[in-house]
């Protein structure tokens, strides 16, 4: 038998699961704006949405389990954890290289470079402010409501972590999904490249106008 | 950097006034400090950076260090950072820059001779004896008689696209991962693995590639920045490679 073969291929492992991490985080970030978003429609449909969550068809008294929020918070908070561990490789964590970086982009200011250092920023951003509010809710989950929500984000000041949050995460999942497509060679030429930059800011504009026209959305609930 | 003037006001007056901020520095010289010398020069019809250097070199300044040999855009040697660009100078008309000023520095991430020279030969020597990048044959003893395998024209081409690297070190320089990491491996290290990887006369299963490039220096190292592939003066497809040796790379977990 060939011992090599045995070896278990860490940096190719890492590699994937930054990518696939990345992707599932992004696929929930969007799903979970739309939800939240459903506070644009009223205080009903937000309602609806959250009881809904809490999977309320399924139990005999329609209130559902809001322990399934807490759930989702612990799995979203696991998938971070491993996307932070592969980022740890990659981002410039001495000062050497922060120096070396700021230096490379002060003699080539390329442009693609500079996007993927406000991924590095944004996610460092993320990875201070996501923790606080997966605490937040997924320890008081039977809050979430057109009401709880509005209280935390209004009256508790929720919006000073929700507003960088969002223009954060939202910079950096799109960022992030460009790269992954073009990192795994699913965009073969310069053109799709050009699009590709082009849809991906497009999508952080608008998720982040229909999370900051939500978080506007709560005022009048919060009473 | 102090900026310091060695001016010498052009006569015969005909194109417009050309402004050289050219990056200065003589590691061999000691007490030399890095500094920028602003050189003027009138721009004749057809002038690239290279001419342009080597006028100033001969009418204003003989110090002046930088590389050349073809002036053709084929030996690689005469690459730097042009307005913040990093490419080959002969191969920049000065017409490009509508300004006329025109900042020159070294290629980042080489070892600097002095000036605009860096030493780009020691690091493709030192990359193709860590990456073994030639030809390893199926079969080691070499039979004179037996006739070559015929190549595929469309593998030929292929091989062909990824042969007209000129080793001018631009993707390497233009790489911030690279600069961040020394022991990274580059762009150019793994567009040539992707060249063996395509060439069937080349023994070296996925497998052997992966002890190679299979790791944090080679190309689960690369950070998909773009650098290289934005700024290869010959065009090579460095995205649509790196990718494959990735999916490649990738596969042999499965
Ligand atoms: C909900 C949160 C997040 C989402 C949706 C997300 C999404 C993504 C995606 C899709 C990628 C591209 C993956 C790849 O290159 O293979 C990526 C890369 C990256 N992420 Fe995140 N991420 C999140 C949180 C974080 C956090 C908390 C950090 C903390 C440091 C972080 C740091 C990075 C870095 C540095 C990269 C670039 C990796 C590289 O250059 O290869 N991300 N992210
Ligand atoms: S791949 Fe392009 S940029 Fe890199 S060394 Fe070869 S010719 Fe120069
Ligand atoms: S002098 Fe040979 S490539 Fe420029």
């Amino acid at each position: 038998m060939n011992r090599k073969t045995h070896r278990v291929k860490w940096s190719g492992l890492l590699d994937l699961t930054q990518s696939i991490s990345g992707i599932l985080l992004a696929i929930f970030l969007w799903v979970h704006l739309c939800l939240v978003a459903s506070i644009l429609l009223g205080a009903e449909a937000m309602q609806w949405v959250a009881k809904t969550m809490e999977l309320s068809f399924l139990s005999a008294d329609g209130h559902g389990y809001p322990w399934v929020v807490t759930v989702m918070a612990v799995l979203i908070g696991v998938l971070i954890l491993l996307h932070v561990l592969v980022a740890l490789h990659k981002l410039p964590l001495t000062l050497k290289q922060q120096r070396a970086l700021n230096k490379q982009m002060h003699v080539i200011p390329h442009e693609d470079t500079k996007l993927w250092r406000w991924q590095a920023i944004t996610g460092v951003i993320v990875l201070l402010a996501a923790p606080v509010h997966l605490w937040l809710v997924g320890a008081a989950p039977e809050t979430i409501g057109p009401y709880g929500s509005a209280d935390r984000i209004w009256n508790q000041g929720g919006w000073l972590l929700y507003v960088p949050l969002l223009l954060a995460v939202e910079l950096h999942a799109a960022v992030g999904i460009y790269r992954v497509v073009l990192k795994w060679g699913l965009a073969g030429d310069d053109m799709t490249r050009i699009q590709l930059r082009k849809a991906k800011s497009i999508a952080s504009a608008i998720f982040i106008l229909v999370g900051l026209a939500s978080l506007v959305a709560f005022m009048p609930h919060a009473s | 950097m102090n900026q310091q003037t060695t001016s010498m006001s052009p006569e015969n007056a005909s194109g417009r006034l050309l402004n050289f901020h050219i990056f200065r520095y003589d590691p061999q010289q000691k007490g030399d400090k890095p500094r920028t010398e602003v050189y003027q020069l009138r721009e004749t019809p057809g002038m690239t950076i290279f001419i342009a250097l080597n006028q100033i070199r001969q009418q204003q300044d003989p110090s002046l260090q930088f590389d050349f040999v073809c002036r053709a855009g084929i030996c690689g040697s005469c690459a730097m950072v042009i307005n913040g660009l990093p490419t080959l100078a002969c191969r920049t008309l000065t017409s490009k820059f509508k300004q006329g000023d025109i900042t020159l520095m070294p290629l980042p991430g080489f070892e600097l001779i002095g000036d605009l020279s860096v030493d780009t030969g020691k690091f493709m020597r030192e990359l193709a004896e860590r990456l073994k990048l030639w030809l390893h044959p199926h079969h080691h003893e070499i039979d004179v008689h037996s006739i070559e395998a015929p190549m595929a024209p469309e593998q030929a081409a292929a091989l062909y696209e990824l042969e007209r690297c000129v080793e001018c070190g631009v993707c390497v320089s233009a790489c911030a991962t690279k600069q961040m990491r020394e022991t990274f491996v580059g762009a150019v290290g793994m567009m040539k693995i992707a060249r063996f990887e395509l060439d069937s006369r080349d023994g070296r299963t996925a497998e052997d590639f992966y002890h190679v490039i299979g790791n944090q220096d080679g190309v689960f190292g690369c950070m998909t920045l773009l650098g290289c592939q934005d700024n290869c003066p010959k065009d090579l497809p460095h995205m649509q490679q790196i990718a494959y040796l990735r999916r490649k790379m990738a596969a042999t977990i499965l």
